[in-house]
């Protein structure tokens, strides 16, 4: 059954229509969400949220464009007005980190084989030391700079997702990749004043 | 010295999607300048972080579509059950009013109207008639014997 027809049945208020929409975009809906939220528990609450609006605003889906083009602006509204209520975390710092933490930025700053990298539990470590850098970021820069550096999306698959001009979205990712690459440096700059001061206080 | 062009060139895009010359600019530029060497290692870093925070998959849980369903049908029971309570809450009002506007057009349209000009000509006197009267009073003027016989009749009877 086509998405047009699976709305026009959810719109007459067929459960299962609608069950079978979600079932198709509900995998797309979480990939989205988990991009802005590290706890499983945000992603799924995010992501139902979505499918509440989606479903109380389905008599505004005309059918031009494609149902998970118009679930993917309804996420990102979504994902931006949540992350714009939550409290945003100031600055991370070295005493932030976890050991695991720091010995993948070592690794990374020694320019060590990727291979090393390819191992599921680095990704991970690093998916979620991402997620805190990002969540020191306005929710703006978070979702510029995930669809555009992480999901390699183009200047007007965003401006089209976002509602901004492409200009905007270009000036927006320009000082979104420099506000991470500044926390990032204020990161390692912090973690080692830490490992000066522990090697200060060994020697003495 | 720092070259801001560099640091530029470093935030204007993903490093992975810098083009051979502007890598070599850029390495050449970072073997002498310490301030860009630690900015295009941390662009790097978030670059790397960006990556692998991309390859991160959530899938829903079994019961998601179970959770969403059960939202929907519990919002659209609270939306009937608030129609409900609005309409007990402020129903006696909502009827009293209703009540109202049908009285007040029983009285516009149902009742007789109100006496026109019309019916007031019937019974009262038209400007030309006032002025025929006036005529007829003055063909019998009354004397000023009479006018004060009329208002002192009774003095005028002591008096004798």
């Amino acid at each position: 059954m086509s998405d047009l027809e699976l709305v026009r049945l959810a719109r007459e208020g067929d459960e299962s229509a609608f069950a079978e929409i979600m079932r198709r975009y509900s995998p797309r809906v979480f990939r989205f969400a988990g991009r802005y939220f590290r706890q499983r528990s945000q992603i799924e609450d995010a992501a139902q949220e979505v499918f509440l609006k989606a479903f109380t605003q389905l008599s505004s889906f005309k059918g031009s464009g494609s149902l998970e083009g118009w679930l993917t602006r309804i996420t990102a509204n979504t994902c931006l007005n949540l992350l714009r209520s939550s409290k945003r975390r100031l600055e991370l710092t070295a005493a932030d980190l976890n050991q695991e933490d720091s010995e993948w930025i070592a690794d990374k700053v020694a320019n060590v084989s990727n291979e090393r990298h390819k191992a599921r539990e680095q990704s991970l470590i690093a998916a979620d030391l991402a997620g805190r850098v990002l969540e020191t970021l306005s929710p703006d820069d978070q979702l510029v700079l995930t669809l555009i550096d992480g999901d390699e999306a183009s200047v007007r698959e965003v401006a089209e997702i976002t509602g901004w001009s492409e200009s905007k979205v270009k000036v927006q990712a320009f000082r979104a990749r420099r506000r991470m690459r500044q926390a990032i440096e204020k990161l390692l700059g912090s973690k080692k004043e830490g490992q000066l001061a522990l090697e200060g206080a060994v020697k003495r | 010295m720092k070259d801001m062009h560099i640091i530029d060139l470093v935030d204007s895009k993903k490093h992975t999607r810098l083009s051979d010359s502007e890598r070599s600019t850029i390495s050449s530029h970072i073997e002498r300048c310490v301030d860009c060497r630690k900015a295009y290692e941390a662009a790097n870093i978030a670059a790397a972080l960006l990556e692998e925070h991309a390859s991160r998959i959530v899938e829903p849980s079994p019961f998601f579509q179970t959770r969403v369903l059960s939202g929907l049908r519990e919002q659209q029971s609270v939306n009937s059950w608030g129609f409900g309570r609005l309409w007990r809450a402020a129903g006696p009002l909502a009827s009293s009013m209703v009540a109202t506007v049908i009285a007040l057009v029983v009285l516009t349209f149902a009742v007789p109207d109100n006496p026109t000009v019309d019916s007031y000509s019937l019974s009262a006197y038209s400007a030309e008639e006032v002025i025929l009267d006036q005529d007829a009073a003055m063909d019998f003027p009354a004397s000023d014997g009479q006018v004060l016989t009329t208002l002192y009749d009774d003095e005028l009877e002591t008096t004798r």
